[in-house]
């Protein structure tokens, strides 16, 4: 099937108890056995079964499945949020003394995760410029466990060489990890470009309304678990074959740390998904048209969008993407002040932390979310003091760019 | 012909797919399930696809919860 109906239909063939054709909302903490041995043997691993809810329950076991089939991967795990899903799916593979390489231009929250918190237990990254390989491959050493990068960097809008950094991991005996939230299935399944586990926050496109946070691991099956440095998953390997990393995730790290999705969340992610694809094409639509018309903007300093036929990841968009760049782009007004005063003006535009929301929203990521950052690590992340992030919404093209045009007249008018 | 599911030797008379399989062998929590096939797990869209020949090795494997066979 086609992502558009397995956007619809993945995962749930319908409620074969009442004949709902919603996926139920299974609102419960645990699952009553019908006899003692029956709950042993679920616990025990022996039966497949629901046991408690922070470790599976059925409501996001449909979202889990619906995210599969569209990723075409061999299994995901859904958590409480992208972070949770960044945090899980890392902790499932590295230990002290490993060492990550990571693209210097991704998400705040994932930098500060990498940066601070993994670095307090013991878990170095190296941050390099991730458009270009060669970057990569210089970093490479025995300690390096992993590879993270974004299919679009945000806010840097770098768009890595995913089949030649997969191609890098794999010869290194280590696996990919990638971040689809920008993108989402429906515009690239990094799976068959190579890369080896794909991770998601579904708060933002898959979401789509700002309604509830959520995040996402999916294991492409690209990457042989029977071999690699990870001596927990290969050992575990010989019991459960391929599905090693999402068993391990599952039932240790994930069942540890307790990231697990509300059931409500689950649902209003798989009512999302419905209706992903038709917003996809409208979110890149729109933001394609908003990079052309800033682009032609004189008080417009620069704009980043990669689907920009100027911009040096085009060829990239064409190849991968084929060419849909996503629905975010950044833009530079000049200084600070005049981007502040542009977020004051608008009228549509929602001036909030978020992305992927129907709604265009915008933000000022040098005050927000990358606040806690100094201007070197600013400079190296590829955010500017005048920067505005822009996630182009699904409202009409004309109703968004005459609001983002009275905002920049305003932005620049002399004050009395 | 000869299938190995979960380690133990099954006959079956003609040559089905792995949607048929599941049903056959009447598995738990089919929407759960992930089959390997000689080493390698199958896409959920490949079950109705992947036709099983004699010899082939089958595992039923599920990642949902249980915890205790670390």
């Amino acid at each position: 099937m086609k992502a558009d109906t397995l956007a619809i239909h993945g995962g749930f063939a319908g409620d074969s108890g009442s004949g709902a054709s919603a996926v139920p909302i299974c609102q419960t903490v645990s699952y009553a056995h019908n006899t003692a041995q029956a709950l042993a043997d679920a616990f025990a691993g022996r039966s497949p079964g629901y046991i408690y809810t922070r470790i599976a329950n059925p409501t996001t076991t449909a979202l889990e499945s619906r995210l599969t089939e569209l990723e075409d991967g061999i299994g995901c795990v859904a958590t409480s949020s992208g972070m949770a899903a960044v945090a899980s799916a890392v902790m499932a593979l590295v230990k002290a003394g490993d060492e990550i390489i990571a693209a210097a231009g991704i998400f705040g929250g994932t930098v500060s995760l990498f940066e601070n918190t993994l670095r307090r237990f013991g878990v170095v990254t190296n941050f390099v410029d991730a458009a270009d390989t060669s970057n990569l491959q210089d970093a490479l050493n025995e300690k390096t466990k992993l590879i993270f990068i974004e299919t679009i960097g945000n806010p840097r809008m770098d768009v890595p060489d995913i089949p030649a950094i997969a191609e890098l991991a794999h010869k290194a005996g280590i696996p990919l990890v990638v971040d689809n939230t920008v993108t989402t299935p429906v515009v690239f399944r990094p799976g068959k470009f190579g890369a080896d586990i794909v991770v998601h926050s579904t708060s933002k496109f898959i979401n789509g309304h700002g309604t509830a946070i959520g995040g996402a691991i999916i294991d492409a099956g690209n990457y042989n678990w029977r071999e690699g440095p990870f001596d927990q998953i290969r050992k575990l390997s010989q019991k459960v074959g391929q599905l090693a990393f999402l068993w391990y995730l599952r039932n240790v790290i994930y069942r540890d740390l307790g990231g697990c999705p509300a059931p409500m969340n689950s649902f209003l992610m798989l009512q999302g998904l419905e209706t992903l694809p038709p917003r996809m094409a409208k979110h890149c639509e729109n933001a394609e048209r908003l990079a052309q018309f800033l682009q032609s903007h004189p008080n417009v300093s620069w704009v980043n969008y990669p689907g920009l036929k100027t911009s040096e990841f085009h060829d990239r968009v064409i190849k991968l993407f084929t060419g849909r760049a996503g629905g975010l782009l950044t833009f530079g007004l000049g200084d600070k002040e005049k981007a502040f005063e542009f977020i004051d003006s608008l009228r549509l535009g929602k001036n909030l932390a978020n992305l992927g929301d129907a709604k265009t929203l915008v933000l000022h990521p040098a005050s927000t979310i990358f606040g806690e950052f100094d201007a070197h690590e600013l400079g190296s992340m590829g955010v500017t003091p005048d920067m505005v992030r822009v996630s182009v919404g699904i409202e009409d093209f004309e109703d968004i760019k005459a609001d983002f045009e009275q905002a920049i007249e305003r932005a620049f008018k002399e004050k009395k | 012909m000869n299938l190995v599911v979960n380690g133990k030797n099954t006959d079956i008379s003609d040559s089905m797919t792995v949607t048929e399989l599941l049903a056959k062998e009447d598995v738990k929590m089919p929407q759960m399930v992930s089959v390997e096939l000689n080493g390698q797990i199958l896409k959920r869209s490949e079950f109705e696809t992947t036709r099983l020949k004699d010899d082939d090795k089958v595992e039923f494997l599920y990642y949902m919860g249980g915890g205790t066979c670390l």
